[in-house]
């Protein structure tokens, strides 16, 4: 039997992952994925607790709603990407340093 | 107007004003004159004083022994004091008005000559204009305020006519010297002008020293000096008397401030016989015989004293100098003296006849001695020599160039000792037998004013012998030293000769009295009230026989003695020639003594004001220096300081701060994780 603990270690295992990924790589795509997998790590969360509303399916519903979602926001962020490559030739979110004072 | 007085005294007013403007009318045209039109200057002045003269004349016979004039205009008020300004006219003021023009006509025919080639010949004549302006309203003017304004005028036209060749430092020196002494007298008489105003409450002359006057009314009674409504103490009246003395003694050369005098004559020589001969320097006698009434016993004992000290002094400085001029000024200081003796023994009169006869020959004298410069500076010209043109002992012989000259100068000479036959003779024997009379109501001690002063008559003799030899007879000395010289010399034109005629004229007894021996038949007693007109004793014979029969010895042997041909005939050694040459030492004794004290005091005050007031300045400057250096430091490094560590800290901060700004997004991402993960430690902890 797996337990709601094994999900939540699972997702957070998933989250910091993605965490790391977003802070250490040098590539944006890879960023991106980072992202999904923290997203992926919420939404794993969400399926998890759904079991307690066995009724509504709350849960269910939320991360079905999330995943349409994501899917929205990362067709958006790779195009921000390819907008990027355009104007600075790179991806590298480390040699993009026009924020600098 | 104060009082109202008959038509032709009116008239006789106007002429009296015209007198005393026409030198000054005649000054302002010639200050006007454009460029230096030499002859016209010199003739207009001449015109304006034969106007003058004939003006005063006409006065002189009006007022004498007539009615005294007095007209006066308020002038001006100050709190309830009235000052008018006029004239008064009276005996004494007419005389002197007559002769001061009278004296002034000559001088100005002579200088037209005598100026004739100097290129300031129309400075000269404005100035001589201003003298004369100022001289003739001294004697005619009525409060003692004009008084004093025109005594410092003549004095300040002196100090210009002194100085007229103003390119010598002598003649600057002496101008200088002149006008400093006088500037003595000039503060005594205003110290008496003001005691006089502070006890009698008016400045006016006629008020004051007329018959029964304030002053003559005013006694003084146990140390104080009376007089109708209050007093003063008594020693305010000796003040008085001191500074009228001041005046008298700086103006009229009295020992001890004669010796301005000597020093005057670097200017031109006409100058020196109208101003410092015959006129100015009687100003002071004629203030004595103004302000005669404030004197008592004591202060007339002083004036005989000084005046026959001076009278002494000065004849036995003359038996040696051998300047012609200098010779000349030390008898003027000798004859001022017998007048303020004179004034001093109650010989009023006697004193003001001395007064008008010494300025007539005296005035010839140096009228005489500018032609034989003059001639002298033409043989020094001509011939390139490096002498003294002034010196007797180059001269002699002259009696055969200028036989003019020579006869005027015998006839002032014999005049100057007082000899029968001339004015001299008449105004200096008058002085001498008064002086005898005097004496003989006063102390053993007082017997000897009148011994020195017939001394000094027989020292006169001697002097005016030796100069007259000196300079007229013998053989010309200027050859034995420069024997190729060559010269000619003569009396000069009209304008010399005629001054000198009408002088010689005025130095003979006919005008002053038909008697020749007998001085008391003088007309000009009868207008001074003499006391001593009869012939009540026999000093009245003796003093005059026993005087000139000593005088024609010692002259005779002066003659005798200086027509040898040798240069120096007594010994030039010894104490009393010395004392006789450097002039009893007072210049030097006033050099050393007053001039270096002054020069020392000014030394030391100087020594001060730059040690101690320019120290102390400086150290009070150096002090705000050293605490404004302080400030600046302070200002520096603490209050600068501050504000630098402020930004100092900002910039630290800033500069680490911004290291964060990187510019690198996940740079970003790291710190707000960071962040996150400290507040959720914060917070659950």
């Amino acid at each position: 039997m797996i337990t709601l603990t094994d999900f939540l270690i699972v997702s957070a295992a998933l989250f910091c992952i993605g965490l790391y990924m977003i802070i250490t790589k040098h590539n944006a795509i890879q960023i991106l994925i980072g992202i999904e997998l923290m997203l992926n790590a919420a939404i794993l969360n969400l399926v998890a607790f759904g079991k307690f509303d066995k009724i509504a399916n709350g849960g269910q519903v939320f991360a079905l709603f999330a995943i349409v979602l994501a899917a929205a926001t990362t067709a958006v962020a790779l195009a921000i990407i390819l907008n990027v490559y355009k104007k600075y030739r790179t991806i590298d979110p480390g040699k993009i340093d026009g924020l600098k004072d | 107007m104060k009082t109202s007085i008959p038509y032709h005294d009116v008239l006789t007013n106007y002429f009296a004003v015209a007198t005393v403007l026409l030198p000054l009318f005649a000054c302002l045209v010639n200050c006007c004159l454009p460029g230096k039109r030499n002859k016209v200057s010199g003739w207009i002045a001449t015109a304006a004083i034969l106007v003058s003269c004939v003006l005063s004349v006409i006065v002189f016979t009006k007022i004498w022994n007539g009615n005294e004039v007095y007209v006066q205009r308020l002038w001006f008020t100050i709190g309830d004091t009235q000052l008018y300004g006029g004239i008064y006219l009276n005996n004494l003021s007419v005389v002197l008005l007559m002769l001061v023009s009278l004296i002034a006509l000559p001088v100005h025919i002579y200088s037209t000559a005598y100026m004739k080639h100097d290129e300031n010949h129309d400075r000269y004549f404005i100035y001589l204009g201003l003298f004369c302006f100022s001289m003739l309203a001294l004697v005619v003017v009525n409060n003692m305020i004009l008084l004093y304004a025109f005594w410092e005028l003549v004095g300040f036209s002196s100090y210009l006519l002194i100085g007229f060749w103003f390119t010598r430092d002598k003649a600057v020196q002496a101008n200088k010297k002149a006008f400093l002494m006088n500037r003595i007298g000039d503060v005594g008489l205003l110290t008496a002008i003001m005691v006089l105003f502070a006890q009698f409450h008016t400045f006016d002359i006629p008020d004051l020293f007329s018959n029964g006057g304030l002053v003559s009314q005013s006694t003084i009674q146990n140390g104080i000096w009376v007089t109708q409504g209050g007093g003063l103490p008594a020693v305010w009246q000796y003040i008085a008397f001191g500074g009228i003395f001041l005046g008298l003694a700086a103006k009229s050369a009295q020992f001890p401030l004669h010796t301005w005098l000597p020093d005057a004559m670097e200017g031109p020589t006409s100058v020196s016989a109208l101003i410092h001969a015959a006129t100015m320097v009687a100003a002071g006698v004629f203030l004595l015989g103004r302000f005669y009434p404030l004197f008592n016993t004591t202060e007339l004992d002083i004036l005989a004293v000084v005046g026959c000290f001076t009278a002494f002094m000065a004849a036995t400085i003359a038996l040696t100098q051998n300047d012609l001029k200098r010779i000349l000024a030390y008898s003027t200081i000798s004859q001022l003296g017998f007048m303020v003796m004179a004034m001093g023994i109650g010989a009023y009169a006697s004193s003001l006849f001395h007064l008008v006869t010494h300025a007539f020959f005296k005035c010839a004298l140096f009228l005489v001695a500018g032609i034989v410069i003059h001639e002298m500076q033409h043989i020094k010209e001509d011939n390139d020599l490096d002498i003294d043109p002034q010196n007797i002992l180059y001269m002699g012989g002259l009696r055969k160039k200028l036989p003019l000259t020579f006869w005027v100068a015998v006839i002032a000479g014999f005049a100057l000792i007082g000899l029968p036959f001339t004015s001299g003779y008449l105004s200096k024997d008058g002085i001498l037998v008064q002086a005898v009379d005097w004496s003989d109501s006063k102390s053993a001690v007082f017997r000897l004013i009148p011994i020195g002063a017939i001394v000094t008559t027989w020292l006169t003799a001697f002097y005016v012998i030796r100069l007259i030899t000196k300079v007229f007879c013998g053989d010309f000395r200027l050859e034995q030293f420069h024997p190729h010289v060559k010269y000619h010399v003569s009396d000069g034109g009209l304008q010399y000769k005629l001054p000198l005629v009408l002088l010689a004229a005025a130095s003979l007894f006919p005008i002053f009295s038909l008697n020749p021996v007998l001085y008391e038949r003088a007309w000009l007693f009868e207008g001074f009230g003499s006391i001593h007109l009869e012939r009540v004793n026999i000093y009245h014979t003796i003093v005059p026989v026993g005087v000139n029969i000593l005088s024609l010895f010692l002259m005779y042997w002066a003659w005798s003695v200086y027509s040898g041909r040798k240069l120096m005939v007594f010994k030039q050694t010894g104490f009393l020639f010395h004392l006789s040459y450097r002039e009893w030492y007072i210049d030097k004794f006033y050099n050393k003594v007053i001039v270096g004290a002054v020069m020392a005091l000014s030394s030391a005050l100087s020594w001060i004001d730059r040690k101690v007031i320019d120290g102390f300045i400086n150290g009070l400057a150096n002090f705000m220096v050293a605490v404004s250096k302080i400030a600046a430091w302070f200002d520096y490094n603490i209050i600068d300081g501050i504000s630098r560590l402020l930004t100092f800290i900002v910039q630290i901060t800033g500069n680490f701060v911004r290291r964060f700004q990187g510019g690198k997004i996940q740079y970003y991402l790291f710190s707000m994780l960071a962040i996150v993960l400290a507040l959720i430690i914060y917070l659950t902890v």
